[in-house]
């Protein structure tokens, strides 16, 4: 152990000059590294393309093993563990079929708005072959790359949620950047209340989140965080986590997916440009399709346009004023429509204004 | 001339290895497996060779080759270039300053040495990293790579003993 056994050699003469000139090496190195940050990309896919078959040999093995380090603290808490679950199946079976007739409800909502269709999705099944996690960098390695269809920018998921996203893609091998890591930053949707954030990686296991587009008060410890598409690198709507509070008050993400036992994922390829909306045709319109007959044509302008009445809040209804014969549109007061008074509950000022004036 | 070329190749030999070593410790810190679950971080394996044989052997561990190691620390880990090679070469500067108090520790003397110059590659590292994202890192991971670099060194240093007694040996003119 000791290092005083041996004589130690004296010739650095002229160490300390090009100490000081590696180490300029090394800053000039780092500043271009920010400039260019795909500097060492080209050499990290090719050796990760050539580690691959150690990979794959040593992944079952050791992936057998770390299942059962990660499980051995489960031992302990077997019980619990299985009542909570079963209070958790019945909910989500409840939560289940609440979504199912939603989505249809949904669905039917967008066949008669004729809304954009959701682009198609198409994905890439992958295998988790290796994982890294250094101070600065939490990196997951697939057995997917561009052979497979790979792009960097692809969003990752497994049953839970996402994970992260490709950013560096080999022939046969691709690296992706954890949703905890700190260079991930996605614009996300909190849900509801439909509140616009970035979700940012801090290295830690739960993403902090940042540059809201509202106040910080109407977020709650709860709310469904989801992808918001802005941007068009990700499709919207993928699942990432739940917003929860921490000890110094800020809000951050619990990420439905865990990356460290994650073992199979989807990689996503949102390249797809959303489909054109269909075309408008008369027979399209609402009326059409009940059977009614198509409206009349408008008639021909006269001399004299219809003139818009305005009607105040509370003022008695005028009886509708002719137009060559026609009634004329009638355009509602400015003030919003007053709430219809619940049973049990206090009538709001407005409200009760209102009922004066009537 | 057998004689001769056995001298010539052993210096080969006793030159490859530390840095040999290093390069082997950079491989096997990064490779991407985790043999423990993710529950503890890979240790710096590449800093103890660059420890051990700058304080007793810098004619074989010169700035150069610490900066190559550090290249390849960054390159392999996945991390922002320049990094570790900066952190390292800033913790050689101290070893080289501070080398006769170094080499003269021993038992847990000599773990201390290395454990502060660890301190400083990783603290180093934070700041660079810090200053690049222009965001502070948790530091919780820092300290936990340190403290498992330092715990493996404990049981390293003796292999590194044994393979410079046998391969490596002092500078021939130190004889």
């Amino acid at each position: 152990m000791a290092n005083g056994g041996w004589r130690i050699a004296r010739n650095r003469g002229g160490a300390q000059l090009p100490l000081a000139l590696l180490f300029a090496f090394a800053l000039a190195l780092i500043l271009i590294g920010k400039a260019q940050s795909n500097l060492f990309d080209r050499a990290r896919a090719d050796m990760t393309d050539m580690a691959s078959p150690a990979l794959n040999a040593v992944r079952a093995p050791l992936s057998g093993v770390n299942q059962w380090l990660s499980n051995v603290g489960h031992f302990f808490s077997v019980y619990d563990e299985n009542i909570r679950l079963r209070e958790e199946v019945a909910r989500l079976r409840q939560w289940q079929n609440t979504a199912i007739v939603l989505d249809d409800r949904v669905k039917r909502y967008q066949l008669l708005l004729h809304a954009v269709p959701d682009p198609t999705l198409s994905s890439v099944m992958a295998r988790v072959i290796g994982r890294a996690s250094h101070p600065f960098l939490q990196t997951m390695i697939l057995d997917a790359g561009t052979d497979q269809g790979v792009k960097p920018g692809q969003a990752v998921i497994d049953a839970r949620g996402m994970i992260g996203r490709i950013y560096l893609v080999g022939r046969q091998t691709s690296w992706v950047i954890l949703l905890t890591d700190l260079n991930s930053r996605i614009p996300v949707t909190l849900e509801p209340g439909n509140v616009q954030a970035i979700m940012a990686g801090d290295n830690t296991g739960a993403p902090t989140l940042g540059m809201l587009s509202q106040a910080n008060r109407t977020l709650k410890a709860g709310m469904q965080v989801v992808s918001s598409g802005d941007g068009g690198l990700l499709p919207p709507g993928l699942a990432i986590g739940t917003v929860v509070s921490d000890n110094a008050g800020n809000f951050r993400v619990a990420l439905l997916a865990d990356s460290t036992s994650s073992e199979d994922v989807r990689i996503v390829d949102f390249g797809k440009k959303a489909e054109a909306p269909p075309g408008l045709s008369q027979k399209d319109l609402p009326a059409v399709a009940a059977g009614l007959p198509p409206a009349a044509p408008p008639p021909p302008m006269t001399e004299r346009a219809p003139v818009p009445v305005t009607i105040p809040p509370g003022a008695a209804p005028l009886p509708p004023p002719k137009v060559d014969g026609k009634p004329a549109p009638v355009v509602a007061p400015a003030t919003p429509p007053t709430p219809a008074p619940v049973p049990g509950q206090a009538p709001t000022d407005a409200a009760a204004n209102a009922g004066t004036n009537e | 001339m057998e004689r001769a070329g056995s001298i010539m190749g052993g210096r080969i030999l006793s030159a490859i290895i530390p840095v040999g070593l290093g390069l082997l410790g950079a491989m096997l810190a990064n490779f991407p497996v985790s043999f423990l679950g993710g529950l503890v971080p890979p240790p710096l394996l590449v800093l103890m060779p660059i420890y051990y044989w700058a304080i007793v052997r810098p004619d074989l561990m010169s700035p150069f080759w610490i900066f190559v190691l550090g290249v390849l620390q960054d390159l392999f880990s996945g991390g922002p270039p320049g990094v570790w090679a900066a952190s390292f070469l800033a913790t050689y500067a101290l070893i080289d300053n501070q080398r006769d108090i170094l080499a003269g520790l021993s038992g847990v003397s000599a773990i201390v040495g290395f454990a502060i110059s660890a301190l400083l590659a990783c603290g180093s590292a934070y700041f660079i990293v810090a200053i690049y994202f222009w965001h502070l890192p948790p530091l919780a991971p820092v300290m936990a790579e340190l403290a498992m670099t330092v715990f493996v060194y404990v049981f390293a240093v003796f292999l590194l003993g044994v393979i410079h007694h046998r391969f490596v040996g002092p500078l021939r003119s130190d004889f």
